[in-house]
């Protein structure tokens, strides 16, 4: 029995539906990210399990209760909203201690419990500050404690490190995690950022159109894309159309323009039209002579630990990825060959 | 060399400044100057205004206990007119600013509409409404809900009232203002961790506005104890405030120095009044609020 389940949720804004048919359960304990693009109905979703919005359909359930109808002041929920939505006129230690006050908590268990959490977000000795003097960074950890320090049931996260910048927001998702993993509130992240989602979370629930197109591990979600959506939005891929030309077992061959490729799948049938995904990582360039295919590279570009590459092939252009092993690379005009293994391929059918 | 573009630096500002400064010394300046020599000249009877010198006319109002309670009166009608604005404006401002358009900018041109009419219209209008023949009497009266009708006009709470329907747009939009400002995830965040709407409201969105209920108590005062229209009309001859007494000396007994006086101790009053008031407030906000 799991504990968060959102079943058949729908939001319909008169005839558009931000939200559509959502089902999901979620595990105590467990850290789920919500993830697709702005719009896609991620954030509406955050408010209805909040209490924010009202379902056109469907119930949320938290522990075996319906909470569909319940206030969300009585829901027991954490939120650290994109904007932290800090309580300005109160101090550090004010802010976090709201939620306690509300609980009718007593004032030395209140005190106890605010510096027990801020000590949780290394924030102790920042209780009487103001939220406007403190950085980025601190003021989303003072909108976790004072999520956390209610013990919620469930914690939901609101984008809540797109505000941040780059360096501060990696050591975030790592702090996060680990307090996530320390307290052990079943979590649910709503971002738009796919590798934040990876990082940080059990399972990514990938959302498009108010729809959930595939739930599963970021290990799966990526490896094992079910359309061309997921591919496309986690990380980067080389998508190519081609038409099946022939089925050995589970092995099949792609005709795609000239060249032909070969891929495992067992559900196409030949003459089937359909798109082969490669992930740029699984490419390599090699000697000329040696690859599968033959290529001339058109730009590349060095990130620190590894170059990105843009090649001319006959099957179009392609993206590759290639680790900085301290090796001599290839040059922009050379002539390159290409290969991989037949496992780094996917197949996918639909537009 | 250095001497020239430093003044070429220097002038060109109060050059171009020079046409509003004269207007504001020529039209509001001067005419302040004048009353305050004004209010140092004596008065006879016969002989009309006389030049000179002296605190007589000061003095005169400093001791006659009349003064004295035609100033009180003004500054608690201003007390009173400014608490009920706040009291009232700031859940109208808030409301306001909950509303979805179409409502919103309906209810908007309702609360500013007073302002695009003229005051004299707006208090006749008041006075047909609680006059003793009044609009209001009348019905309740046909109505059989009381005896004889509700004596208002030309008391001190018939005052008050019309200068809160004056005077309200002013807070409104003052509260109005602060609660742009207002993150709305605020009110969220108070809900989601168990807070009640009202709690919210009490502990989280008033304590955000306060600047702006505060600066609009602040325009308030400062409008009721200068207010003329509503107390002259609504006051009657009996219920005097400053600014009508003022007015009396001028126009009735054409004692112009005395007149001057009352308006430049009303001046400096409500002076000392909204700079104490800032004082205390900036003093109390300064940590939360820059």
């Amino acid at each position: 029995m799991s504990f968060l389940r959102l079943e058949g949720l729908v939001k319909r804004y008169g005839d558009f539906a931000a939200v559509d048919d959502i089902e999901l359960s979620v595990e105590k304990g467990e850290f789920v990210s919500l993830l697709g693009p702005s719009g896609c109905g991620k954030t509406t979703t955050l408010q209805m399990i909040a209490g924010f919005e009202e379902p056109t359909r469907g119930r949320v359930v938290i522990d075996g209760k319906d909470m569909t109808d319940v206030k969300a002041s009585q829901r027991g929920i954490g939120i650290v909203f994109q904007s932290y939505a800090l309580f300005p006129h109160m101090p550090v230690a004010g802010n976090v201690s709201f939620g306690l006050e509300m609980r009718k908590v007593s004032k030395d268990e209140r005190k106890r419990r605010v510096m027990e959490t801020l000590e949780l977000v290394h924030l102790q000795d920042f209780a009487q500050r103001f939220p406007r003097e403190l950085s980025g960074g601190q003021r989303q950890r003072v909108a976790l404690a004072r999520a956390l320090v209610i013990e919620p049931e469930v914690l939901l996260l609101d984008e809540p490190l797109s505000a941040l910048d780059a360096k501060i927001r990696e050591d975030m998702q790592i702090e996060l995690r680990s307090i996530q993993q320390k307290v052990g509130t079943t979590t649910i992240l709503v971002t738009h950022d796919q590798s934040e989602a990876m990082s940080m979370s059990d399972r990514v629930a990938v959302m498009n159109e108010g729809r959930l197109v595939q739930v599963g591990a970021p290990y799966d979600a990526y490896e094992f894309p079910e359309d061309l959506f997921v591919s496309n939005f986690l990380g980067k891929t080389n998508l190519l159309e081609g038409k099946v030309t022939a089925r050995n077992g589970d092995k099949i061959t792609v005709q795609i323009g000239e060249a032909e490729l070969e891929a495992r799948d067992s559900s196409v049938a030949v003459d089937e039209r359909v798109n082969v995904s490669v992930r740029p990582e699984k490419l390599h360039l090699t000697a000329a002579e040696d690859g599968r295919l033959k290529g001339q590279v058109l730009t590349r570009i060095f990130l620190g630990n590894h170059w990105v590459y843009q090649v001319q092939s006959s099957i179009g252009q392609l993206l590759v990825t290639q680790q900085n092993t301290g090796q001599e690379s290839a040059r922009e005009g050379e002539e390159v060959g290409i290969s991989w293994s037949v496992d780094g391929i996917r197949v996918l059918v639909g537009e | 060399m250095a001497a020239d573009t430093a003044r070429t630096r220097v002038l060109p500002p109060y050059l171009l400044s020079a046409p509003a400064l004269l207007l504001y010394l020529g039209l509001f300046m001067a005419p302040l100057v004048m009353t305050l020599m004004l209010s140092f000249n004596s008065f006879d009877f016969y002989k009309g205004i006389l030049p000179g010198f002296g605190f007589g006319n000061y003095l005169e109002v400093v001791t006659d206990e009349y003064f004295h309670e035609v100033f009180l009166r003004t500054f608690g009608i201003s007390l009173a007119v400014t608490l009920l604005c706040a009291i009232l404006g700031t859940p109208e401002a808030y409301i306001l600013h909950r509303m979805r358009n179409p409502w919103k900018s309906l209810f908007m041109l309702a609360i500013l509409g007073p302002l695009l009419i003229s005051v004299v219209v707006r208090t006749l209008g008041w006075a047909l409404l609680i006059g003793d023949s009044g609009v209001m009497n009348e019905l309740l009266l046909g109505a059989g809900l009381i005896d004889k009708p509700i004596h208002l006009i030309f008391t001190t709470t018939g005052v008050i009232i019309a200068l809160v329907h004056v005077l309200i747009p002013f807070m409104v939009l003052s509260v109005w203002a602060s609660l742009q400002k207002l993150d709305p995830a605020v009110e969220q965040a108070g809900l989601s961790l168990g807070a009640s709407q009202f709690t919210v409201l009490r502990r989280i969105v008033v304590p955000q506005v306060m600047p702006g209920i505060l600066s609009g108590c602040l325009i308030v005062f400062a409008l009721t104890a200068s207010a003329f229209a509503t107390p002259a009309i609504l006051g009657g001859r009996r219920l005097k405030v400053v600014a009508t007494t003022a007015y009396d000396e001028y126009l009735n007994t054409l004692n112009w120095p005395l007149g001057a006086a009352i308006a430049v101790l009303l001046l400096i009053a409500n002076v000392i009044i909204i700079a104490t008031y800032n004082k205390v407030i900036e003093k109390k906000y300064a940590q939360a609020f820059q």
